[in-house]
Protein backbone atom coordinates (compact mmCIF):
# COMPACT_ATOMS: atom_id res chain seq x y z
CA UNK A 1 0.00 0.00 0.00
CA UNK A 2 1.36 3.40 -0.88
CA UNK A 3 0.48 6.76 0.83
CA UNK A 4 -1.64 8.51 -1.40
CA UNK A 5 -4.19 6.65 -0.65
CA UNK A 6 -6.75 9.67 -0.92
CA UNK A 7 -6.71 9.62 -4.67
CA UNK A 8 -8.89 6.19 -4.07
CA UNK A 9 -12.37 6.83 -3.31
CA UNK A 10 -12.85 5.20 -0.03
CA UNK A 11 -16.14 6.52 0.06
CA UNK A 12 -18.43 3.77 -1.91
CA UNK A 13 -16.27 1.26 -0.37
CA UNK A 14 -16.84 2.19 3.04
CA UNK A 15 -20.60 1.38 3.20
CA UNK A 16 -19.89 -2.28 1.97
CA UNK A 17 -16.78 -2.95 4.18
CA UNK A 18 -17.70 -4.16 7.68
CA UNK A 19 -15.81 -2.89 10.38
CA UNK A 20 -13.46 -5.64 11.31
CA UNK A 21 -14.24 -5.03 15.07
CA UNK A 22 -16.01 -2.49 18.06
CA UNK A 23 -13.88 0.40 18.29
CA UNK A 24 -13.67 2.43 21.06
CA UNK A 25 -11.94 6.44 21.45
CA UNK A 26 -10.80 7.58 24.24
CA UNK A 27 -10.74 11.44 24.46
CA UNK A 28 -11.45 13.98 26.89
CA UNK A 29 -10.28 17.51 25.47
CA UNK A 30 -7.69 18.14 28.57
CA UNK A 31 -4.29 16.66 29.46
CA UNK A 32 -3.44 14.69 32.57
CA UNK A 33 -7.48 13.32 33.12
CA UNK A 34 -6.67 9.83 32.64
CA UNK A 35 -7.21 8.63 29.02
CA UNK A 36 -4.32 6.51 29.33
CA UNK A 37 -5.76 5.28 32.48
CA UNK A 38 -9.29 4.78 31.69
CA UNK A 39 -8.17 3.25 27.65
CA UNK A 40 -5.48 0.95 29.09
CA UNK A 41 -7.90 -0.23 31.75
CA UNK A 42 -10.82 -0.96 29.91
CA UNK A 43 -8.46 -2.85 27.17
CA UNK A 44 -6.90 -4.90 29.97
CA UNK A 45 -10.63 -5.69 31.07
CA UNK A 46 -11.72 -6.61 28.05
CA UNK A 47 -8.96 -8.85 27.27
CA UNK A 48 -9.46 -11.04 30.93
CA UNK A 49 -13.38 -11.39 29.65
CA UNK A 50 -11.64 -13.28 26.59
CA UNK A 51 -11.92 -10.78 24.37
CA UNK A 52 -8.89 -10.44 21.44
CA UNK A 53 -8.21 -6.67 21.74
CA UNK A 54 -5.72 -4.08 20.25
CA UNK A 55 -4.66 -0.68 22.18
CA UNK A 56 -3.39 1.79 19.30
CA UNK A 57 -1.42 5.03 21.10
CA UNK A 58 -2.91 7.63 18.61
CA UNK A 59 -1.56 10.06 21.10
CA UNK A 60 1.11 11.02 18.21
CA UNK A 61 3.06 13.91 19.68
CA UNK A 62 2.82 12.58 23.53
CA UNK A 63 2.76 9.12 23.42
CA UNK A 64 2.37 7.01 26.96
CA UNK A 65 -0.44 4.38 26.49
CA UNK A 66 3.05 1.71 27.21
CA UNK A 67 3.79 3.39 30.21
CA UNK A 68 0.15 2.66 31.50
CA UNK A 69 -0.04 -0.74 30.61
CA UNK A 70 3.98 -1.42 32.73
CA UNK A 71 5.53 -2.19 29.20
CA UNK A 72 9.25 -0.40 28.11
CA UNK A 73 9.49 1.40 25.00
CA UNK A 74 9.25 -0.56 21.92
CA UNK A 75 11.09 -0.23 18.45
CA UNK A 76 8.01 -0.10 16.69
CA UNK A 77 5.11 1.76 16.70
CA UNK A 78 2.58 3.27 14.91
CA UNK A 79 5.20 6.06 14.07
CA UNK A 80 6.73 3.58 11.69
CA UNK A 81 3.78 2.85 10.56
CA UNK A 82 3.24 6.40 9.36
CA UNK A 83 6.85 6.63 8.01
CA UNK A 84 6.41 3.84 6.27
CA UNK A 85 4.06 2.65 3.61
CA UNK A 86 4.82 -0.87 3.06
CA UNK A 87 4.18 -1.86 6.75
CA UNK A 88 0.86 -3.39 7.93
CA UNK A 89 -0.73 -2.90 11.48
CA UNK A 90 -0.10 -6.24 12.29
CA UNK A 91 3.89 -5.61 11.36
CA UNK A 92 3.64 -3.11 14.35
CA UNK A 93 1.75 -4.64 16.95
CA UNK A 94 3.52 -5.84 20.26
CA UNK A 95 2.98 -8.31 22.95
CA UNK A 96 1.68 -7.35 25.87
CA UNK A 97 1.52 -9.08 29.62
CA UNK A 98 -1.85 -10.39 28.68
CA UNK A 99 -2.38 -12.63 26.08
CA UNK A 100 -5.52 -11.44 24.64
CA UNK A 101 -4.32 -7.68 24.71
CA UNK A 102 -2.06 -6.29 21.90
CA UNK A 103 -0.63 -3.16 21.75
CA UNK A 104 0.29 -0.45 18.81
CA UNK A 105 2.69 2.06 20.90
CA UNK A 106 3.16 5.51 19.89
CA UNK A 107 6.52 5.85 20.87
CA UNK A 108 9.16 6.53 18.65
CA UNK A 109 12.36 8.17 17.59
CA UNK A 110 11.05 9.93 15.26
CA UNK A 111 10.48 13.30 16.58
CA UNK A 112 8.07 14.51 13.57
CA UNK A 113 4.96 12.91 13.98
CA UNK A 114 3.07 14.63 15.80
CA UNK A 115 1.33 16.21 12.83
CA UNK A 116 0.53 13.96 9.79
CA UNK A 117 -1.53 15.06 6.74
CA UNK A 118 -4.82 13.72 5.53
CA UNK A 119 -3.37 10.97 3.68
CA UNK A 120 -1.45 9.29 6.24
CA UNK A 121 -4.40 9.94 8.76
CA UNK A 122 -6.84 7.90 6.38
CA UNK A 123 -4.28 5.30 5.92
CA UNK A 124 -4.67 4.47 9.84
CA UNK A 125 -8.27 4.92 10.15
CA UNK A 126 -8.78 2.39 7.23
CA UNK A 127 -6.43 0.08 8.88
CA UNK A 128 -7.39 0.44 12.20
CA UNK A 129 -11.42 -0.11 10.79
CA UNK A 130 -10.28 -3.15 8.67
CA UNK A 131 -8.33 -4.47 11.77
CA UNK A 132 -10.08 -8.00 12.46
CA UNK A 133 -10.78 -8.41 16.02
CA UNK A 134 -13.14 -8.39 18.80
CA UNK A 135 -12.62 -4.73 20.42
CA UNK A 136 -9.51 -1.84 19.02
CA UNK A 137 -9.23 0.81 21.85
CA UNK A 138 -8.09 4.02 20.67
CA UNK A 139 -6.26 6.33 23.05
CA UNK A 140 -6.72 10.01 21.85
CA UNK A 141 -4.59 13.14 22.56
CA UNK A 142 -5.70 16.22 24.50
CA UNK A 143 -6.84 19.48 22.31
CA UNK A 144 -9.34 19.22 19.34
CA UNK A 145 -6.98 18.56 16.52
CA UNK A 146 -8.59 17.64 13.49
CA UNK A 147 -7.07 13.82 13.28
CA UNK A 148 -8.06 13.81 16.93
CA UNK A 149 -11.83 14.27 16.07
CA UNK A 150 -11.57 11.83 12.94
CA UNK A 151 -10.28 8.99 15.29
CA UNK A 152 -12.99 9.80 17.99
CA UNK A 153 -15.69 10.21 15.52
CA UNK A 154 -14.75 6.74 13.82
CA UNK A 155 -15.29 4.63 17.11
CA UNK A 156 -18.38 3.01 18.02
CA UNK A 157 -18.10 4.06 21.45
CA UNK A 158 -16.97 7.78 22.05
CA UNK A 159 -15.70 7.85 25.38
CA UNK A 160 -15.26 11.27 26.99
CA UNK A 161 -13.19 11.34 30.53
CA UNK A 162 -13.95 14.43 32.58
CA UNK A 163 -12.31 14.62 35.89
CA UNK A 164 -14.73 17.16 38.90
CA UNK A 165 -12.20 20.46 37.91
CA UNK A 166 -14.07 23.07 36.02
CA UNK A 167 -11.18 23.11 33.39
CA UNK A 168 -11.18 19.71 32.40
CA UNK A 169 -15.14 19.97 32.21
CA UNK A 170 -14.97 23.15 30.34
CA UNK A 171 -12.32 21.47 27.88
CA UNK A 172 -14.47 18.08 27.72
CA UNK A 173 -17.84 20.33 26.41
CA UNK A 174 -15.43 21.93 24.03
CA UNK A 175 -14.14 18.72 22.89
CA UNK A 176 -17.67 17.53 22.33
CA UNK A 177 -18.70 20.51 20.47
CA UNK A 178 -15.36 20.73 18.35
CA UNK A 179 -16.93 16.46 17.55
CA UNK A 180 -20.48 17.89 16.87
CA UNK A 181 -19.65 20.55 14.21
CA UNK A 182 -16.57 18.12 12.71
CA UNK A 183 -19.50 15.58 12.05
CA UNK A 184 -22.18 18.39 11.22
CA UNK A 185 -19.49 19.49 8.54
CA UNK A 186 -19.20 15.89 7.45
CA UNK A 187 -22.63 15.56 6.60
CA UNK A 188 -24.24 19.04 5.58
CA UNK A 189 -22.58 19.12 2.46
CA UNK A 190 -23.89 15.57 1.02
CA UNK A 191 -27.29 16.82 2.71
CA UNK A 192 -26.97 20.00 0.67
CA UNK A 193 -28.22 22.05 3.51
CA UNK A 194 -24.70 23.79 4.20
CA UNK A 195 -26.41 27.16 2.81
CA UNK A 196 -29.44 26.99 5.58
CA UNK A 197 -26.82 25.69 8.37
CA UNK A 198 -24.47 28.72 7.53
CA UNK A 199 -27.16 31.24 7.40
CA UNK A 200 -28.54 30.16 10.64
CA UNK A 201 -25.15 30.04 12.09
CA UNK A 202 -24.35 33.44 11.11
CA UNK A 203 -27.87 34.96 12.47
CA UNK A 204 -27.99 32.94 15.73
CA UNK A 205 -29.59 35.73 17.99
CA UNK A 206 -32.47 36.13 15.43
CA UNK A 207 -33.01 32.28 15.64
CA UNK A 208 -32.57 32.49 19.49
CA UNK A 209 -29.97 29.07 18.90
CA UNK A 210 -27.81 28.77 21.72
CA UNK A 211 -26.89 24.70 21.19
CA UNK A 212 -26.62 21.83 18.69
CA UNK A 213 -29.88 21.48 20.00
CA UNK A 214 -31.93 24.43 18.48
CA UNK A 215 -29.76 24.44 15.58
CA UNK A 216 -31.48 21.07 14.58
CA UNK A 217 -35.11 22.25 15.86
CA UNK A 218 -34.55 24.97 13.53
CA UNK A 219 -33.41 23.34 10.71
CA UNK A 220 -36.39 20.50 11.20
CA UNK A 221 -38.60 23.51 11.00
CA UNK A 222 -37.12 24.72 7.64
CA UNK A 223 -36.31 21.21 5.95
CA UNK A 224 -38.61 18.78 7.60
CA UNK A 225 -36.96 15.64 5.70
CA UNK A 226 -33.09 16.75 5.12
CA UNK A 227 -33.56 17.67 8.83
CA UNK A 228 -34.74 14.72 10.44
CA UNK A 229 -32.15 12.80 8.39
CA UNK A 230 -29.28 14.88 9.51
CA UNK A 231 -30.39 14.42 13.21
CA UNK A 232 -30.91 10.49 12.92
CA UNK A 233 -27.10 10.74 11.50
CA UNK A 234 -26.03 12.70 14.17
CA UNK A 235 -27.79 10.67 17.00
CA UNK A 236 -25.49 7.92 16.50
CA UNK A 237 -22.90 10.21 18.33
CA UNK A 238 -24.22 9.45 21.66
CA UNK A 239 -21.52 10.21 23.49
CA UNK A 240 -20.36 8.59 26.37
CA UNK A 241 -19.19 9.73 29.77
CA UNK A 242 -16.61 8.43 32.21
CA UNK A 243 -15.85 10.70 35.14
CA UNK A 244 -12.77 9.72 36.69
CA UNK A 245 -10.96 10.93 39.71
CA UNK A 246 -14.45 11.59 41.60
CA UNK A 247 -13.40 12.07 45.08
CA UNK A 248 -16.81 12.03 47.01
CA UNK A 249 -19.68 9.93 46.49
CA UNK A 250 -21.46 13.60 45.35
CA UNK A 251 -19.03 13.95 42.93
CA UNK A 252 -19.51 10.43 41.65
CA UNK A 253 -23.59 11.70 41.05
CA UNK A 254 -21.70 14.60 39.13
CA UNK A 255 -21.49 12.10 35.80
CA UNK A 256 -25.57 12.11 35.95
CA UNK A 257 -25.27 15.86 35.61
CA UNK A 258 -23.48 15.77 33.19
CA UNK A 259 -25.09 13.26 31.13
CA UNK A 260 -28.51 15.79 31.56
CA UNK A 261 -25.77 18.77 30.54
CA UNK A 262 -25.23 16.83 27.23
CA UNK A 263 -28.41 15.66 27.07
CA UNK A 264 -30.43 19.09 26.76
CA UNK A 265 -27.37 20.90 25.12
CA UNK A 266 -26.94 18.27 21.93
CA UNK A 267 -30.17 16.85 21.58
CA UNK A 268 -29.50 13.09 21.93
CA UNK A 269 -28.98 10.70 24.24
CA UNK A 270 -25.57 10.55 25.65
CA UNK A 271 -25.04 7.98 28.44
CA UNK A 272 -22.98 7.79 32.00
CA UNK A 273 -21.08 4.76 31.83
CA UNK A 274 -19.73 5.16 35.59
CA UNK A 275 -17.38 7.34 37.57
CA UNK A 276 -14.03 6.58 39.10
CA UNK A 277 -12.83 7.19 42.24
CA UNK A 278 -9.81 9.07 43.15
CA UNK A 279 -7.53 6.26 44.22
CA UNK A 280 -3.54 7.14 45.48
CA UNK A 281 -2.60 3.20 43.94
CA UNK A 282 -3.30 4.23 40.85
CA UNK A 283 -0.34 6.80 41.51
CA UNK A 284 1.90 4.65 42.99
CA UNK A 285 1.57 1.59 40.41
CA UNK A 286 2.56 3.92 37.85
CA UNK A 287 5.56 5.19 39.37
CA UNK A 288 6.57 1.69 39.53
CA UNK A 289 5.72 0.62 36.18
CA UNK A 290 3.29 -1.28 36.43
CA UNK A 291 -0.64 -1.63 35.81
CA UNK A 292 -2.94 -1.10 39.18
CA UNK A 293 -5.07 -4.32 38.05
CA UNK A 294 -1.53 -6.60 38.38
CA UNK A 295 -1.75 -6.15 42.16
CA UNK A 296 -4.97 -4.10 43.49
CA UNK A 297 -7.97 -6.23 43.22
CA UNK A 298 -9.79 -5.20 46.38
CA UNK A 299 -10.33 -1.65 45.76
CA UNK A 300 -13.17 0.10 44.67
CA UNK A 301 -11.88 1.40 41.51
CA UNK A 302 -11.31 -2.34 40.35
CA UNK A 303 -14.88 -3.09 40.55
CA UNK A 304 -15.74 0.56 39.10
CA UNK A 305 -13.94 -0.27 36.09
CA UNK A 306 -14.94 -3.86 35.81
CA UNK A 307 -18.44 -2.22 36.00
CA UNK A 308 -17.74 -0.05 32.78
CA UNK A 309 -16.28 -2.83 30.74
CA UNK A 310 -19.13 -4.95 31.45
CA UNK A 311 -21.29 -2.20 29.81
CA UNK A 312 -19.55 -2.05 26.88
CA UNK A 313 -18.93 -5.98 26.54
CA UNK A 314 -22.58 -6.29 26.64
CA UNK A 315 -23.83 -6.23 23.66
CA UNK A 316 -20.71 -8.76 22.28
CA UNK A 317 -21.34 -11.12 24.79
CA UNK A 318 -25.19 -11.53 24.17
CA UNK A 319 -24.33 -11.84 20.77
CA UNK A 320 -21.96 -14.67 21.57
CA UNK A 321 -24.20 -16.72 23.58
CA UNK A 322 -26.91 -16.28 21.07
CA UNK B 1 -42.05 30.52 27.86
CA UNK B 2 -39.21 29.48 25.94
CA UNK B 3 -39.80 27.90 22.61
CA UNK B 4 -36.05 26.17 22.93
CA UNK B 5 -38.04 23.32 24.47
CA UNK B 6 -41.20 23.28 22.90
CA UNK B 7 -42.26 19.88 21.88
CA UNK B 8 -40.95 17.95 24.19
CA UNK B 9 -42.83 16.04 26.31
CA UNK B 10 -42.64 16.40 30.46
CA UNK B 11 -40.84 12.65 30.26
CA UNK B 12 -37.99 14.09 27.90
CA UNK B 13 -37.76 17.27 30.41
CA UNK B 14 -37.41 15.03 33.06
CA UNK B 15 -35.72 12.29 31.19
CA UNK B 16 -37.19 9.65 32.34
CA UNK B 17 -39.37 7.38 29.93
CA UNK B 18 -43.32 7.43 30.02
CA UNK B 19 -43.76 4.02 32.10
CA UNK B 20 -41.59 5.47 35.00
CA UNK B 21 -43.10 4.92 38.70
CA UNK B 22 -43.66 8.13 40.63
CA UNK B 23 -40.24 7.45 42.71
CA UNK B 24 -38.36 7.65 39.57
CA UNK B 25 -39.81 10.90 38.43
CA UNK B 26 -39.32 11.88 42.35
CA UNK B 27 -35.13 10.92 41.85
CA UNK B 28 -35.02 12.69 37.89
CA UNK B 29 -37.15 15.60 39.66
CA UNK B 30 -34.13 16.00 42.53
CA UNK B 31 -31.44 15.21 40.02
CA UNK B 32 -32.69 17.67 37.71
CA UNK B 33 -32.41 20.05 40.81
CA UNK B 34 -29.40 19.44 41.76
CA UNK B 35 -27.87 19.56 37.75
CA UNK B 36 -29.64 22.86 36.99
CA UNK B 37 -28.84 25.03 40.38
CA UNK B 38 -26.96 27.81 39.67
CA UNK B 39 -23.77 26.36 41.69
CA UNK B 40 -24.10 23.12 39.60
CA UNK B 41 -20.17 22.40 38.22
CA UNK B 42 -22.03 20.50 35.28
CA UNK B 43 -23.35 23.49 34.08
CA UNK B 44 -20.25 25.16 33.25
CA UNK B 45 -19.77 26.96 29.76
CA UNK B 46 -22.73 25.04 28.65
CA UNK B 47 -25.55 27.03 29.75
CA UNK B 48 -26.09 30.62 31.42
CA UNK B 49 -27.72 30.56 35.03
CA UNK B 50 -30.07 32.37 33.14
CA UNK B 51 -30.98 29.61 30.82
CA UNK B 52 -30.68 26.82 33.19
CA UNK B 53 -32.77 28.98 35.42
CA UNK B 54 -35.82 28.79 32.55
CA UNK B 55 -35.04 25.08 31.91
CA UNK B 56 -35.66 24.76 35.84
CA UNK B 57 -39.05 26.27 35.68
CA UNK B 58 -40.01 24.06 32.94
CA UNK B 59 -39.11 20.75 34.72
CA UNK B 60 -40.72 22.07 37.90
CA UNK B 61 -43.64 22.36 35.48
CA UNK B 62 -43.14 18.99 34.61
CA UNK B 63 -42.90 17.22 38.20
CA UNK B 64 -45.75 19.14 39.23
CA UNK B 65 -47.80 17.45 36.55
CA UNK B 66 -46.46 14.38 36.48
CA UNK B 67 -46.11 13.56 40.33
CA UNK B 68 -49.68 14.50 40.67
CA UNK B 69 -51.94 11.43 40.28
CA UNK B 70 -54.83 12.51 38.22
CA UNK B 71 -53.06 15.68 36.25
CA UNK B 72 -50.62 12.98 35.00
CA UNK B 73 -53.59 10.85 33.92
CA UNK B 74 -54.81 13.69 31.98
CA UNK B 75 -51.46 14.87 30.46
CA UNK B 76 -51.13 10.77 29.48
CA UNK B 77 -54.57 11.10 27.41
CA UNK B 78 -53.50 14.36 26.27
CA UNK B 79 -50.45 12.77 24.59
CA UNK B 80 -52.44 9.75 23.36
CA UNK B 81 -50.11 7.42 25.83
CA UNK B 82 -53.29 6.09 27.24
CA UNK B 83 -57.13 6.04 26.76
CA UNK B 84 -59.24 7.99 28.42
CA UNK B 85 -60.98 6.30 30.77
CA UNK B 86 -64.37 7.57 33.38
CA UNK B 87 -62.69 8.35 36.34
CA UNK B 88 -63.48 6.52 39.36
CA UNK B 89 -65.75 8.48 42.03
CA UNK B 90 -64.85 9.06 45.16
CA UNK B 91 -65.57 7.02 47.90
CA UNK B 92 -65.65 10.22 50.43
CA UNK B 93 -69.12 11.36 51.46
CA UNK B 94 -69.99 14.11 53.19
CA UNK B 95 -70.00 12.64 57.08
CA UNK B 96 -72.54 14.41 59.49
CA UNK B 97 -69.87 14.89 61.89
CA UNK B 98 -67.46 16.49 59.28
CA UNK B 99 -70.02 18.48 57.95
CA UNK B 100 -70.73 19.90 61.73
CA UNK B 101 -67.35 20.35 62.09
CA UNK B 102 -67.10 22.56 59.35
CA UNK B 103 -70.07 24.65 60.93
CA UNK B 104 -68.30 24.75 64.22
CA UNK B 105 -66.82 28.11 64.93
CA UNK B 106 -64.08 28.43 66.97
CA UNK B 107 -62.02 31.72 67.54
CA UNK B 108 -58.66 30.26 67.34
CA UNK B 109 -56.18 32.92 66.27
CA UNK B 110 -53.80 34.18 68.70
CA UNK B 111 -52.12 37.53 68.30
CA UNK B 112 -49.49 36.79 65.68
CA UNK B 113 -45.60 36.25 67.61
CA UNK B 114 -42.93 36.73 66.21
CA UNK B 115 -39.91 34.77 67.00
CA UNK B 116 -36.39 37.04 66.63
CA UNK B 117 -33.74 35.01 65.33
CA UNK B 118 -31.19 37.50 66.11
CA UNK B 119 -30.79 40.62 68.74
CA UNK B 120 -30.76 43.15 66.28
CA UNK B 121 -33.39 45.56 66.65
CA UNK B 122 -35.67 46.77 63.94
CA UNK B 123 -37.62 50.03 63.50
CA UNK B 124 -40.91 49.94 64.90
CA UNK B 125 -43.56 48.94 62.78
CA UNK B 126 -41.08 46.39 61.58
CA UNK B 127 -41.22 42.40 62.11
CA UNK B 128 -39.33 39.26 61.15
CA UNK B 129 -39.28 36.11 60.45
CA UNK B 130 -36.27 33.71 59.89
CA UNK B 131 -36.26 34.73 55.94
CA UNK B 132 -37.69 38.04 55.99
CA UNK B 133 -38.42 41.66 57.70
CA UNK B 134 -41.54 43.03 56.67
CA UNK B 135 -43.79 45.93 57.31
CA UNK B 136 -46.62 45.36 60.03
CA UNK B 137 -49.99 46.16 58.39
CA UNK B 138 -52.71 46.46 60.90
CA UNK B 139 -55.14 45.65 58.78
CA UNK B 140 -53.88 42.33 57.63
CA UNK B 141 -52.94 41.65 61.31
CA UNK B 142 -56.45 42.31 62.46
CA UNK B 143 -57.59 40.16 59.93
CA UNK B 144 -55.11 37.19 60.89
CA UNK B 145 -56.11 38.03 64.57
CA UNK B 146 -59.93 37.95 64.00
CA UNK B 147 -60.12 35.04 61.08
CA UNK B 148 -62.12 32.21 61.48
CA UNK B 149 -61.06 29.87 58.87
CA UNK B 150 -57.78 28.83 57.68
CA UNK B 151 -57.52 27.60 54.60
CA UNK B 152 -54.54 27.29 52.27
CA UNK B 153 -54.98 30.45 50.85
CA UNK B 154 -55.09 32.43 53.49
CA UNK B 155 -51.77 30.62 54.79
CA UNK B 156 -50.69 31.89 51.32
CA UNK B 157 -52.00 35.62 52.45
CA UNK B 158 -50.08 35.55 55.52
CA UNK B 159 -46.61 33.67 53.24
CA UNK B 160 -46.64 36.53 51.17
CA UNK B 161 -47.31 39.20 53.29
CA UNK B 162 -44.30 38.47 55.54
CA UNK B 163 -42.23 37.88 52.28
CA UNK B 164 -41.13 34.16 52.72
CA UNK B 165 -41.21 32.44 49.59
CA UNK B 166 -41.99 28.81 49.06
CA UNK B 167 -37.67 27.67 47.82
CA UNK B 168 -37.35 29.34 51.49
CA UNK B 169 -39.80 27.84 52.94
CA UNK B 170 -39.13 24.32 51.09
CA UNK B 171 -36.05 24.29 51.81
CA UNK B 172 -36.64 25.02 55.33
CA UNK B 173 -39.35 22.57 56.02
CA UNK B 174 -38.01 19.54 54.06
CA UNK B 175 -41.62 19.40 52.03
CA UNK B 176 -41.41 19.73 48.40
CA UNK B 177 -42.51 22.90 46.52
CA UNK B 178 -45.30 21.21 44.31
CA UNK B 179 -46.51 19.83 48.09
CA UNK B 180 -46.98 23.42 49.35
CA UNK B 181 -48.42 24.86 45.96
CA UNK B 182 -51.14 21.90 46.64
CA UNK B 183 -51.43 22.91 49.98
CA UNK B 184 -51.85 26.48 49.41
CA UNK B 185 -54.08 26.20 46.33
CA UNK B 186 -56.57 23.83 48.37
CA UNK B 187 -56.03 20.88 46.18
CA UNK B 188 -56.60 18.37 48.88
CA UNK B 189 -57.01 15.36 46.62
CA UNK B 190 -52.76 15.78 45.73
CA UNK B 191 -51.65 15.69 49.76
CA UNK B 192 -50.94 13.07 51.66
CA UNK B 193 -52.97 11.91 54.72
CA UNK B 194 -54.18 13.94 57.21
CA UNK B 195 -51.56 13.43 59.44
CA UNK B 196 -48.50 14.79 57.05
CA UNK B 197 -50.40 17.36 56.17
CA UNK B 198 -51.24 18.62 59.89
CA UNK B 199 -47.90 18.35 60.06
CA UNK B 200 -46.63 20.62 56.83
CA UNK B 201 -49.03 23.18 58.55
CA UNK B 202 -47.69 22.80 62.11
CA UNK B 203 -44.19 23.63 60.29
CA UNK B 204 -45.05 26.25 58.10
CA UNK B 205 -47.21 28.29 60.88
CA UNK B 206 -43.99 27.59 63.06
CA UNK B 207 -41.58 29.70 60.15
CA UNK B 208 -44.39 32.70 59.47
CA UNK B 209 -44.55 33.11 63.31
CA UNK B 210 -47.87 32.19 63.94
CA UNK B 211 -49.37 29.90 66.45
CA UNK B 212 -48.95 26.91 65.31
CA UNK B 213 -51.31 24.66 67.58
CA UNK B 214 -54.59 26.96 66.82
CA UNK B 215 -53.70 27.60 63.31
CA UNK B 216 -53.10 23.59 62.72
CA UNK B 217 -56.37 22.37 64.24
CA UNK B 218 -58.69 25.16 62.20
CA UNK B 219 -56.68 23.78 58.91
CA UNK B 220 -57.54 20.10 60.18
CA UNK B 221 -61.32 21.20 60.53
CA UNK B 222 -60.92 22.78 56.49
CA UNK B 223 -59.27 19.84 55.46
CA UNK B 224 -60.99 17.16 56.55
CA UNK B 225 -64.40 19.18 55.61
CA UNK B 226 -63.16 19.53 52.25
CA UNK B 227 -62.06 16.12 51.78
CA UNK B 228 -65.32 14.63 53.29
CA UNK B 229 -67.09 17.07 50.95
CA UNK B 230 -65.80 14.58 47.60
Amino acid sequence: MTNNVTTVDFSSLRGKIEPGSTIIAVGGGKGGIGKSFVSSSLSIFLAQLGFSTLAVDLDLGGANLHTSLGLPLSEKGINEFIVNGNLELQDVMQDTLWPNLKLISGSSETLDTANIDESQRSRIMSSIFRHKCDFTILDLSAGTHQSTLDFFLMAHHKVVVFTPEPSSVENAYRFLKASFFRKLRRYEYQLQLKTQIDELLSNRALHKIKSPADLIRVLIQREPVLGLKLKSILTEMNFEIVLNQARTRQEVDMGLALQSVCNKYFGFPCEFLGGLEYDNAVWQSLRQKNHLLMANRQSHLYAQLMSIARKIAKPKQVKAAA
Amino acid sequence: MSERYEGQTYYELLEVNPQAGSSEIYNAYQRARTTYSPSSPALYSMFTPQEAQELMALIEEAYQTLSHQARRREYDVKLGLVAPKAQPTSNYAPTARSQANARKEDPWLSPVKVVPRNKEELPKGFARTKFSVYEIKPDIESEIAAAEECDGQFLQKIRLYKGVTLDQLSEEIRVVKSTLVALEANDVEALPVAVFVRGFVVQTARVLGLNEKLISAAYMKFFKAKKGER
